[in-house]
């Protein structure tokens, strides 16, 4: 039985084609995957789906109801779970399922048993502000919510963006639960190991479908995009070990009785690529905020290219870059005045900004977009810009904070490729992510897990040290021997 | 050096932003065009009622010199004062005129004679203005001018000449204060403030970079109201115009740094507007723009002390209707001076790049 009827949907903002009108049957109890790069129309096919916004052509019917006429009889049966915000920040755990119920016109009693399993593991911490919340559990509990009115079809927008790799694995085993059970669940995620978990996949891209089927044969068809080459990178140890850039020593930072980092000590040499990686709430943007200058150690001692993180922070921060989760650069501006906002910041003058941003962005393939306000670019190229203007003054260390989330594989690759060549000039590189296709591509990583670490060293050392033979699972056994449960 | 580039990139933010120019021209013309004239505490039409128990030509003329006045609606004449207080209880009348019998037989033989004024005083101010403006009329009728009243500095009593210096202060509260705080924790809600914390920009540079903007604005929207006071009512400032501005420069120092302070302890938007909200209400009311500072209770004059809006005003009207000069305005200029000093350094110490 089909359970999504989509019929020669087209949708256009201003002048920007979301939808080109697109055709997709998807049937009862499939779990169904849409992919495809930043800006493919993903958000907009839920939106319509889930009633809230009018394609100007074409019809789309759920569970048999036409989304435009019968939208009362849709919002009873759907849930729907939005990339980001879906929960009330200041709300606690129960007060947030409750008040989804209420909604609804149902109560979280009468419907315990649709979401115990999900919501059984965040139930201890049910007194809990959602905002106090690590990523993984957020996006439990905006499943629970989601779920909460017992749906027969559920919605899911990117819902692991940003969610360390055991978290995720813990949330898809709840969706195949949920299909197995015979719920349709429509999910669109820019992680390839979900992708291979869906039935069928439907790829994505520039508001039209290119190809609709098998995960394995879709990946195939269009192996460009999402498969791309690995980056060839040589595992031979970086330069002298007595040239460190970041010597850490005990480094503890506690807010109140909690240890966000709990005494860690590592060393990183100069022109490496450093991967920094922990389990949502491990602390390592703690860790990072301390390095980069931003918030000071309670105990322990680290330098950075040789100034103190406790007294000399004003030293540090002229030698390094810094990118960070949250897009960092002024959105309401333009290219070339970001660019020379923050050039200027490092205390170039205006006839070296010039000829330095020409190069830059004809280096970057942007050359054309120089006076394109930065809000109007795709994700993609906004992080490209960000890590090069990060690195635009030559910093020692330029410190990224899971700079590529969100973002299909062959954008990353291309931006591996900038850290690559950031790296050739000298510039270390300390970087987060929650990718572990990404973790193979650093010289060094360490693993962090509640607060201390884990695990040090070159990617095979450590495939070897575990008995593994990927990332993933060298990730997935440290961070489930987790004793702290979230943040 | 950083500091060019800082500001730079704040005037091309809110140049790029759709909103505030327009608001930047729209606000001082709205709040100058419209204000003045709703802000006026003159009493005018007021109902009058007139008893003439007298009936010869001198009562008669003084009915006509009521009736002529343009402070008051004349209501007609009643036959009694009970009648005319009936009217009075149907709010047909604010204020009741009564000339007694033999009033200008009195008058003529030199004996006391009284003209009775009773008027409605619920509203207070409405009830004793009119029965002064009506003693005038009445009092100069029997011959006799007891006092002589001279208007000085606002010759022709005008609200507006009052009230436009004050309302320069609003705008530059307005412009000056909450634009840098909800800029600041709008950089914090975006994320973009972390940024610049990892960059060498100092907490000084920072601080002045988001305060010189605003100040230029505020000294922009002050010469549109005094262009458009001079334009539309014909007032200009009585006093040197230099002097003014400096007076403004130093009070969009203390607003925008109170808003500076503002926004450095607050995370949202919500936040800072409602606290910001709050601080203004306060610093109005307890400024003397609206109601005289001495008639307040003694607590409250004691509070005006501690209020920089108080002083800002009180020197605004003394140059701007008074033609004072610097020198007479110290005491208040000192006082704002060590409001800027004391709320500048608590902005730039309260802004945190490292905790």
């Amino acid at each position: 039985m089909t359970a999504i009827e989509i019929n020669n949907v087209t949708k256009h903002f201003g002048k920007v084609c979301a939808l080109d009108d697109v055709s997709l049957s998807i049937d009862q109890g499939e779990l169904f995957g849409i992919i495809g790069p930043d800006g493919a129309g993903k958000t907009t096919l839920f939106r319509i789906l889930a009633t809230l916004l009018v394609p100007e052509t074409g019809a789309a019917s759920v569970d048999g109801f036409n989304t435009l006429t019968m939208m009362r009889d849709i919002r009873k049966r759907v849930g729907y779970m939005p990339g980001k915000f879906s929960l009330y920040q200041d709300l606690t755990v129960e007060e947030n399922l409750k008040f989804f119920a209420t909604l609804f016109d149902t109560t979280v009693e009468a419907n315990y048993d649709s979401i115990r399993d999900i919501y059984s593991q965040i139930e201890p911490f049910k007194n809990r502000r959602a905002g106090a919340l690590s990523g993984g559990m957020k996006q439990k509990l905006a499943l629970s919510c989601a779920l909460v009115h017992k749906p027969s079809v559920l919605f899911l927008d990117e819902p692991t963006t940003g969610v360390d790799p055991v978290s995720r694995k813990e949330f898809w085993l709840i969706l195949q639960k949920l299909r197995d059970a015979g719920m349709t669940i429509i999910v669109s995620t820019p992680y390839l190991d979900e992708v291979r978990q869906c039935g069928r996949i439907a790829f994505l891209n520039k508001g039209k479908i290119c190809g609709v089927g098998a995960p394995d044969e879709i990946l195939n068809e269009f192996k460009d995009v999402f498969c791309p080459e690995p980056l060839s990178h040589s595992d031979e140890a970086k330069l002298s070990e007595d040239n460190d850039v970041i010597v850490v020593d005990g480094l503890c930072k506690t807010f109140g009785t909690f240890h966000a980092v709990d005494h860690i000590s590592f060393r990183v040499h100069r022109g490496e690529i450093f991967g920094f990686l922990g389990a949502n709430g491990a602390g390592k943007t703690t860790a990072m905020r301390m390095l980069t200058g931003l918030s000071q150690p309670s105990g322990g001692k680290a330098t950075v290219g040789g100034y103190d993180v406790s007294t000399q922070y004003e030293q540090i921060k002229k030698h390094i870059g810094y990118m960070s989760q949250k897009f960092s650069l002024y959105e309401d501006l333009k290219v070339w005045e970001n660019i020379r906002l923050f050039a200027g910041i490092y205390g170039m003058d205006d006839k070296e900004i010039a000829s330095k941003t020409d190069s830059l962005l004809s280096r970057l393939g942007m050359s054309e977009h120089k006076n394109t306000i930065v809000k109007e670019l795709p994700l993609g190229w906004k992080q490209k810009l960000a890590f090069s203007v990060s690195i635009f003054h030559k910093p020692d260390v330029v410190f990224l904070d899971e700079p590529t989330g969100g973002v299909d594989p062959s954008t990353r690759k291309e931006f591996w490729t900038l850290i690559y060549e950031a790296a050739a000039e000298g510039i270390t590189v300390f970087v987060t992510t929650h990718y572990m296709d990404e973790a193979e591509y650093c010289d060094r990583i360490s693993i962090m897990v509640d607060g201390q670490i884990k695990a040090l060293g070159t990617p095979s050392q450590l495939k070897s040290q575990f008995g593994v033979n990927n990332m993933d699972s060298v990730f997935t056994m440290l961070a489930r021997k987790a004793q702290r449960k979230s943040d | 050096m950083i500091l060019r580039y800082l500001i730079e990139k704040e005037f091309k933010q809110i140049r790029r932003n759709a909103f505030l120019p327009k608001m930047i021209i729209m606000f001082p013309i709205v709040i100058m065009l419209v204000i003045p004239w709703i802000t006026n505490l003159e009493i005018k039409n007021i109902s009058l009622l007139v008893v003439d128990n007298d009936r010869t030509t001198t009562s008669q003329r003084l009915v006509h010199e009521m009736e002529a006045s343009n402070y008051f609606i004349f209501k007609g004449m009643s036959s009694s004062y009970d009648e005319a207080v009936k009217e009075m209880e149907k709010g047909n009348a604010d204020i009741i005129a009564v000339i007694p019998q033999y009033y200008s037989r009195d008058l003529v033989n030199g004996n006391p004679t009284n003209v009775l004024i009773a008027s409605n005083s619920v509203n207070g101010t409405k009830g004793a203005m009119g029965a002064s403006y009506l003693s005038n009329i009445v009092v100069p009728s029997t011959g006799k001018l007891p006092i002589s009243v001279l208007n000085l500095f606002n010759i022709y009593q005008d609200y507006k000449v009052f009230m436009i210096p004050a309302l320069m202060a609003i705008l530059l509260i307005l412009f000056c204060g909450f634009m840098p705080a909800l800029n600041i924790v709008g950089e914090k809600e975006v994320g973009t403030i972390e940024q610049i914390n990892v960059t060498p920009v100092g907490k000084f540079s920072f601080i002045m970079a988001k305060i010189i903007p605003y100040w230029v604005i505020g000294l922009v929207v002050m010469t549109i109201c005094f262009i458009l006071s001079w334009a539309v009512y014909g007032i200009t400032s009585a006093g040197p115009l230099a002097v003014i501005y400096l007076l403004a420069i130093i009070m969009a120092l203390i607003m925008s740094s109170l808003g500076l302070i503002i926004s450095n302890y607050s995370s949202t938007m919500q936040q800072a507007m409602l606290v910001m909200w709050f601080c203004m209400v306060c610093f109005i009311l307890l400024s003397g723009l609206f109601t005289p500072v001495r008639s307040m209770p003694d607590w409250a004059q004691y509070l005006t002390e501690i209020n920089p809006m108080h002083y800002f005003i009180d020197a605004m009207r003394i140059v701007f209707i008074r033609g004072g000069s610097l020198f007479e305005i110290m005491p208040q200029f000192m006082a704002l001076m060590s409001f800027s000093a004391v709320m500048g350094t608590w902005a730039v110490v309260s802004y945190r790049k490292n905790n």
